[in-house]
């Protein structure tokens, strides 16, 4: 997918009439909002409605649905920023939430905003028809027929709860630069929760598809292999057991294994803690970091994805951001107030939880590039170790660099072959030497469709991730000391 | 603000009623916060908040939905609430779903729980700038500090649960929260330590110097850290990583857990699932603690709650409708502050009689099954040896069952933190599967 290929659209006027606010009262609040002086300001409109509805015990008995809606008002002075929302889309409490954010700045000469110009943004999120079409008759007979699914693999499923999720969010944003812009963006998710009894005991596990997709992604073949998968790796728990404990190759599945790079890399990428000085990357720019082989890549423009995005939370345009090429650190993830900091283009990547919250740099969709191995030829080259299959978690330290994920599913790999099944175990590493020692990347990259979150600082944001099969020579797996 | 928020949820009862719903438990909740956020002797951020939502739980032909929005614009609202219950309607319905009896809520006491500390409404930005300051000051004291990040964050709160049942209720706290989080130089490593407390009253922390000086010793004790060698053994958990690591256990011991077949502990009421020495009790009416409240979710009247005694799990946490699944009484699904049984040391008293182990100070990641009850984290702390804390250790798990793990306990302390909910003390367990090098 390239950028030519992506239709764009101008979203303005629809989100005006659905904010009942127009182009002169925004003019106005971004003038209050430079009034003590400012390097810009920016007005965040958002309203974003989502509704679910669950299966438990064999009943679709519960639902719900929500409205939060309101406009965020940034103003920034250099490194500084000064925040304020009102839920309220009246001019008066805007222009009170205006005023509240500018106190920030020490009351320097009034800015007069840009004149505002439309601006038509690439659309990412292949949809047939908006998600607030689709109605509980359509939902509820898909959420049962995926618990049909689920109880046709097995005997031994004992309790399947399945929920459907979906959201529709719309945004405007307008700037003192002039930027005037609006995105309208779906999310929908599936997720399926299985307990199987066997011989008296219980195992448990869950899975979820999940994107910026709508109703036509779920298609029979895409839930029956779902199901399918979920069912297989809740049995294999019974035959599971953990791996010896302490430091052992890992392999890395094709797909959510994507994790590691979040984790590991792409956290002490974002450009706020570079600035701090505070990851362990910072300073790292221009350097080898990793194998040859090794090329990570975070970028908005994969349509349809969880980490998708026409354009950021701060209206600059999304990219395919190289962070890692051929083993060489070649950009930090940036807003627009570290892109300044560093004198470079933002990379698109100013996210923000909703119009409550600041943008901060964050990741998309995170994952390796192709190499040149295959998965038969990694798992061969192993003596003992372990292959990572299903995650749940995981979390960094951006300064120390040390990361950790949780497998939930997995295999021990004795003398280059596939021998037993594990569970629950967490992985420990530390992001440099992990990186520095990816010894094999095999041509199998897929992107996960699971649905991922990332957390940071109070914000949790949709992400994506996704990874060809690949040996890390040694990370720390969590396991049993016993003979 | 109390009586306006029961006003405005009774309203919505009413307005939920009329669009069509048999029964309505209406929440409507108020808060306003400032966070300032503090970074190279300056302010990098300040972030207000004001905000008021309503919630709403229908129960209409047999059936139940919830739903909740910001928008209260009247006539936007009625389009909300009647596609509310038309979306409740097409629902299946379920025999367990209903709004709680009265008599659930007939016992709700009434309790000063003294949750609202007047001072914090005088908080401006230079006392917010000057409690910054001194955690900066103190946390950066040291040549090898690269920078920290402190906080200083306030709010008000008030919320009000009105039922078509006659249930009547509100409350309201305040709270402040501070800390900083501190980088070090150590070779290519850049460690991070931190240190927040928070509590509904101000005087009741330690002072913002006190708090930064313990986030710089916090991340000098980790210079140097490495891995050590795999092994099984001693471990001491201090009061803070206690917490998360008995809190997990939390989400086993409830009424949903058990009806869904999702914990280890469904058939456990009256047996030992723990050493005699762990004893846990869910204290809803604790004085001056933000976790304190008279009733749950649903109006359910809460009382003080034995959750283990002695190593016996006497009760669960039962809601209304996994309660009513079961055919339990409903005794509140909510968690409130959970209060330990005490030994009579401290850690660096428990510490004093422990030649070998691990102290685990802080987490990193991991997760557990609480269907099997196994678990797998990962840590950061140091090597204990002979009484004394010695080698900072980090990049390392533990990996276990709690089944197991929770007969391995062999000692308590006496030392929760003393604006903590979840109040663990120091807890030693024998016989843990460390993962190293």
């Amino acid at each position: 997918m390239t950028e030519s290929t992506i239709a764009t659209a101008d979203h303005v006027r629809e989100q005006l009439d659905l904010f009942e606010t127009d182009e002169d009262a925004i003019r106005r609040v971004l003038a209050v909002a430079l009034e003590r002086g400012a390097d810009f300001a920016d007005l965040y409109f958002q309203h974003r409605s989502g509704r679910s509805i669950g299966l438990e015990d064999g009943l679709v008995s519960r639902a719900s649905s929500s409205v939060d809606r309101g406009v965020g008002v940034r103003v920034v002075v250099g490194d500084q920023t000064g925040y304020a929302y009102s839920e309220r889309l009246e001019l008066e409490p805007m222009l009170a939430a205006a005023r509240t954010a500018a106190t920030i700045a020490a009351g320097g000469k009034a800015v007069a905003p840009q004149a505002l110009q439309h601006r038509a943004i690439p659309q990412l999120y292949p949809l047939t028809r908006q998600i607030a079409s689709v109605t509980v008759d359509e939902t509820l007979p898909l959420v049962r027929h995926v618990e049909q699914l689920v109880r046709a693999c097995d005997p031994t499923v004992e309790k399947v709860s399945v929920s459907w999720g979906d959201s529709d969010d719309r945004v405007l944003l307008a700037s003192s630069d002039g930027d005037l812009f609006g995105d309208r963006r779906p999310m929908t998710r599936l997720t399926v929760a299985v307990t199987c009894l066997k011989d008296g005991e219980r195992q448990f596990n869950s899975g979820s598809l999940a994107g910026r997709r709508g109703l036509e992604w779920y298609t029979e073949a895409r839930l029956t292999e779902f199901a399918k998968d979920l069912v297989a790796r809740t049995l294999i728990l019974f035959e599971a057991r953990r791996p010896p404990a302490g430091e052992l190759p890992v392999v890395l599945a094709a797909g959510a294994s994507g994790i590691l790079l979040h984790e590991a890399v792409g956290h002490g990428m974002e450009a706020d803690f570079n600035r701090k000085g505070m990851s362990i990357y910072a300073g790292q720019i221009g350097e080898t970091v990793a194998p040859d082989q090794v090329t990570i890549v975070d970028s908005a423009l994969h349509p349809g994805e969880r980490g998708a995005l026409g354009v950021d939370d701060e209206g600059q345009a999304t990219e395919r951001t190289v962070l890692v090429e051929n083993g060489v650190m070649r950009s930090y993830l940036h807003d627009r107030i570290s892109a300044k900091h560093y004198g470079v283009e933002p990379t698109g990547s100013g996210r923000r939880e909703s119009f409550r919250h600041v943008p901060m740099p964050r990741m998309r969709c995170t994952y390796m590039e192709n190499g040149p191995h295959t998965r038969e030829e990694i798992i061969a080259s192993i003596d003992r170790g372990v292959i990572c299959e299903n995650f749940l978690n995981g979390q960094v330290q951006i300064g120390a660099g040390d990361f950790t994920f949780f497998v939930k599913n997995g295999w021990l790999v004795e003398g280059g072959k596939i021998t037993a099944p594990i569970k629950d175990v967490n992985i420990i590493g530390n992001g440099p030497e992990a990186i520095r020692r990816i010894s094999m990347v095999a041509g199998d990259m897929k992107l996960d469709t699971g649905g991922w979150t990332c957390g940071k600082e109070g914000q949790s944001v949709p992400v994506s991730q996704g990874m060809p099969t690949v040996l890390v020579s040694s990370l720390t797996v969590g396991g049993s000391n016993a003979q | 603000m109390r009586s306006e928020l029961e006003e405005r949820a009774a309203r919505a009862v009413q307005l939920a009623k009329d669009c069509g719903a048999d029964d309505c438990l209406a929440a409507v909740a108020w808060g306003r916060s400032v966070e300032l956020g503090w970074h190279a002797n300056a302010v990098e951020k300040v972030q207000e908040s004001d905000s008021l939502e309503l919630s709403v739980r229908l129960f209409a032909g047999g059936r139940y939905s919830a739903h909740s929005t910001n928008d209260l614009d009247e006539g936007r609202l009625k389009r909300f609430l009647t596609d509310a219950v038309a979306l409740t309607r097409a629902l299946e319905p379920d025999p367990f779903r209903e709004i709680a009896a009265r008599e659930l809520f007939a016992g709700l006491r009434s309790v000063e729980l003294d949750q609202v500390d007047a001072s914090l409404t005088s908080l401006d930005r230079d006392r917010r700038m000057a409690i910054a300051g001194e955690l900066a000051t103190a946390a950066e004291a040291d040549d090898a500090v690269i920078g920290s990040n402190c906080m200083v964050f306030d709010s008000a709160g008030a919320a009000a649960l009105v039922g078509s049942n006659g249930f009547r209720a509100s409350r309201e706290s305040t709270s402040l929260w501070y800390g900083a989080e501190v980088s070090m130089r150590d070779g290519e490593r850049r460690p991070e330590a931190h240190r927040y407390v928070g509590d509904t009253h101000a005087a009741d922390l330690p002072s913002p110097s006190e708090t930064g000086a313990e986030a710089l010793r916090r991340v000098k004790a980790r210079i140097g850290a490495r891995k050590v060698s795999s092994r099984r053994g001693r471990m001491i958990l201090t009061p803070e990583a206690g917490t998360s690591f008995l809190g997990r256990l939390l989400g086993a011991i409830s009424a949903s857990a058990v009806q869904q077949k999702r914990t280890f502990l469904a058939d456990a009421q009256g047996q030992r699932i723990a050493s005699p020495l762990l004893t846990m009790t869910d204290d809803p009416f604790r004085k001056r603690s933000s976790a304190s409240r008279t009733y749950d979710g649903d109006g359910v009247a809460l009382a003080e709650r034995r959750i283990v005694s002695e190593g016996v799990l006497e009760t669960f946490y039962i809601d209304s409708y996994y309660g009513k699944k079961l055919g339990w009484k409903p005794n509140g699904g909510c968690t409130t502050n959970l209060v330990f049984g005490h030994g009579d040391q401290d850690l660096a008293g428990l510490l004093g009689g422990i030649d070998q182990g691990i102290c685990v100070e802080s987490w990193l990641g991991g997760n557990a099954d609480m269907t099997s009850g196994g678990f797998s984290f990962g840590f950061a702390g140091h090597l204990v040896e002979h009484g004394e804390l010695t080698e900072p250790v980090t990049e390392m798990n533990i990996t276990g069952n709690y089944k197991d793990l929770l007969q391995q306990l062999v000692a308590v302390g006496n030392d929760p933190l003393p604006w903590s909910t979840f109040r663990t003390p120091t807890l030693v367990f024998d016989g843990v599967d460390f993962a190293g090098t």
